[in-house]
C-alpha cells in the first residue's frame, strides 16, 4: 500500500525543497545588498512544474517496459528546482543587482508559499490519518 | 532539510553591518582627532575609514558537500575583507592657537565629512533591519515546518 507517495503528495514536497533552496538564496541576496559587484539569483520551481504539468501536454506517449528507457512525453519524474543568476540586469552604480524592496517581498511571498505547502501536505497527511482511523 | 544555512548568511550580514556601524561611529567620533597616530616621529590627523564587502568564499569542502547532495546552492553570506582608509585630502582650517598649527596657522583636520557619515549609517541601519526581516523569515519557517504532520 502506497500511503503518502502519490503524485501530488511528491509534488508537494518538490515544492518545500524548492521554497527552502528559495529562502537560502533571497537570504544571501539581501545579505549582499551592500556588495559590490554581487549579482543576484533566484530559484525556479513553480514555472518548470507548471510547464511539466499543463504547457508540454502531448498526446504522444512513449511506452517503457523498463525505468531506464528515456521518457517520451510528459514525465511522472518530479522537476527539480533549478538555480539562475541575473547578470543582465544593474540596480547600483557599483554593479550590484539586489533591489532589497523586490528581495523582501518575494521573501514574504515565499514564506507564504511555504505555509500553503505545509498545510497541504497536512491535510493529505489528515485525510491519511482518517482512512486508517476508520473515523 | 538544511535551515542553518539560511541563518548562517542572516547571521554573517548581521555582523557585517554592526561592524560596517562600528567603522562609522568611529568616523564620527573622530571627527576633530588631530592626533591619531605617529608615522615618522610626526602625529598625523585621522583618516576617514571605509569597509570593503565580498560574498564569502566557500570552502572546498562545503562546495564538495553541496555538489555530492545534488543541491546546487552552496551556502554564501558576507563578509568584511578589509578596511580601507578614505585618501581624499585633509580639510585645512586656519586656527592659529591650535596645538597642531603649521607655520602658516593651518591645522589639517581629519577628512571626515558627517553627512556623509550619517547617510551611510542609515543605510547599514537599514541593512541590518532587513537580514532580521530574513532572519525572523527563516525562523517563521522552521517553526511552521515543525508543525507537518501533527
Amino acid at each position: 500500500m502506497n500511503l503518502l507517495g502519490s503524485s501530488s503528495f511528491q509534488r508537494l514536497q518538490g515544492g518545500l525543497d524548492a521554497a527552502n533552496a528559495r529562502n537560502v538564496v533571497i537570504t544571501n541576496n539581501i545579505a549582499n545588498v551592500d556588495t559590490p559587484h554581487f549579482k543576484r539569483s533566484e530559484v525556479a520551481f513553480e514555472s518548470i512544474l507548471k510547464m511539466e504539468m499543463s504547457g508540454m501536454k502531448t498526446s504522444l506517449t512513449g511506452k517503457r517496459t523498463d525505468p531506464r528507457h528515456f521518457v517520451i512525453g510528459p514525465s511522472s519524474k518530479l522537476p527539480s528546482s533549478t538555480l539562475q543568476m541575473d547578470q543582465s540586469s544593474a540596480m547600483n552604480n557599483n554593479g550590484n543587482n539586489v533591489d532589497i524592496d523586490r528581495e523582501m517581498s518575494l521573501l514574504a511571498e515565499n514564506q507564504l508559499r511555504y505555509n500553503s505547502y505545509v498545510q497541504a501536505v497536512n491535510d493529505q497527511i489528515r485525510l491519511m490519518r482518517a482512512a486508517v482511523e476508520g473515523r | 532539510m538544511n535551515f542553518t544555512g539560511s541563518f548562517n548568511i542572516s547571521a554573517s550580514a548581521l555582523t557585517a553591518q554592526r561592524f560596517r556601524m562600528d567603522v562609522i561611529s568611529s568616523n564620527i567620533a573622530n571627527a576633530e582627532t588631530t592626533r591619531a597616530k605617529v608615522e615618522n616621529g610626526v602625529s598625523v590627523p585621522y583618516r576617514r575609514k571605509t569597509v570593503v564587502m565580498e560574498p564569502m568564499k566557500q570552502s572546498f569542502d562545503a562546495m564538495l558537500q553541496a555538489k555530492m547532495n545534488g543541491s546546487n546552492q552552496p551556502v554564501q553570506g558576507v563578509k568584511i575583507s578589509q578596511i580601507r582608509e578614505d585618501q581624499a585630502p585633509l580639510k585645512p582650517v586656519y586656527n592659529p592657537e591650535h596645538p597642531d598649527a603649521n607655520a602658516e596657522g593651518y591645522v589639517f583636520m581629519p577628512n571626515v565629512d558627517i553627512t556623509k557619515e550619517m547617510v551611510d549609517l542609515i543605510s547599514a541601519s537599514r541593512s541590518y533591519e532587513a537580514n532580521v526581516t530574513a532572519l525572523n523569515a527563516t525562523k517563521a519557517m522552521v517553526m511552521k515546518a515543525l508543525e507537518i504532520g501533527r
